[in-house]
């Protein structure tokens, strides 16, 4: 099930996001810092500025979608199972997921 | 009666309480409310979080290869393709250069 999803690119791309989000991470929050410091020169903020935005594309933490671990789906998202919502019907009737019962009233 | 009622302290002496309680509490003492970016110190770092969404990582040979540069690895497809293509070029049935192939002389031929 899991080379499933590893075999679409959108998944991959996605992995390939966190991947670059979590290694650049610290360097743009000291950017980041910089640019909303005002006691800083407002030359030092503006350099810092532009130093953000020669980061990739994928270096932002916006870019990153969850996505279902069985499906790739990318709506409908449960993030406690991180599955999707069919996904997580599924593997609740059949007892996968601890904790979860179908309600009945 | 004057003298029940406090008299409210001067402007420096209320900013003096500020700064010594900023300093007691080892808040930051901001009487003007600059912005000095200290939000996004304080958020916490997510990276360790992110990666670790799905369960499964992509391992290739070549990330191998990358990482462990000592182990000589061999990738047999590859190696096998590589082959393949050596032989066929030698047999004469190598691809075409640009401009050599089908289609390219169908193109010349309508040209003239």
């Amino acid at each position: 099930m899991h080379f499933r999803i590893l075999s679409q690119a959108r998944v991959r791309r996605d992995i390939k996001t966190r991947e670059t989000v979590a290694a650049t991470e610290l360097i743009r929050q000291a950017y980041r810092f910089i640019t909303r410091n005002e006691q800083v020169h407002p030359r030092i903020r503006q350099h810092a500025q532009l130093m953000l935005n020669s980061f990739p594309r994928h270096a932002r933490p916006s870019t990153i979608r969850n996505r279902c671990t069985e499906t790739g789906r990318a709506r409908g998202i449960f993030r406690d199972s991180r599955l999707c919502r069919y996904q997580f019907r599924l593997k609740a009737l059949n007892g996968e997921i601890p904790g979860v019962k179908k309600a009945v009233w | 009666m004057a003298s029940i009622i406090p008299s409210i302290p001067s402007k420096t002496r209320l900013s003096q309480l500020a700064q010594l309680s900023a300093k007691i509490f080892n808040n930051v003492y901001n009487p003007t409310g600059e912005r000095t970016g200290n939000k996004i110190l304080r958020k916490r770092l997510i990276g360790s979080t992110i990666t670790g969404w799905y369960p499964h990582r992509i391992i290739t040979l070549r990330k191998i290869t990358d990482t462990f540069p000592g182990m000589k690895l061999v990738n047999q497809e590859e190696k096998l393709r590589l082959e393949e293509i050596a032989k066929r070029k030698k047999r004469g049935k190598g691809a075409p250069k640009k401009g050599q192939g089908k289609r390219a002389s169908l193109g010349t031929k309508k040209q003239k």
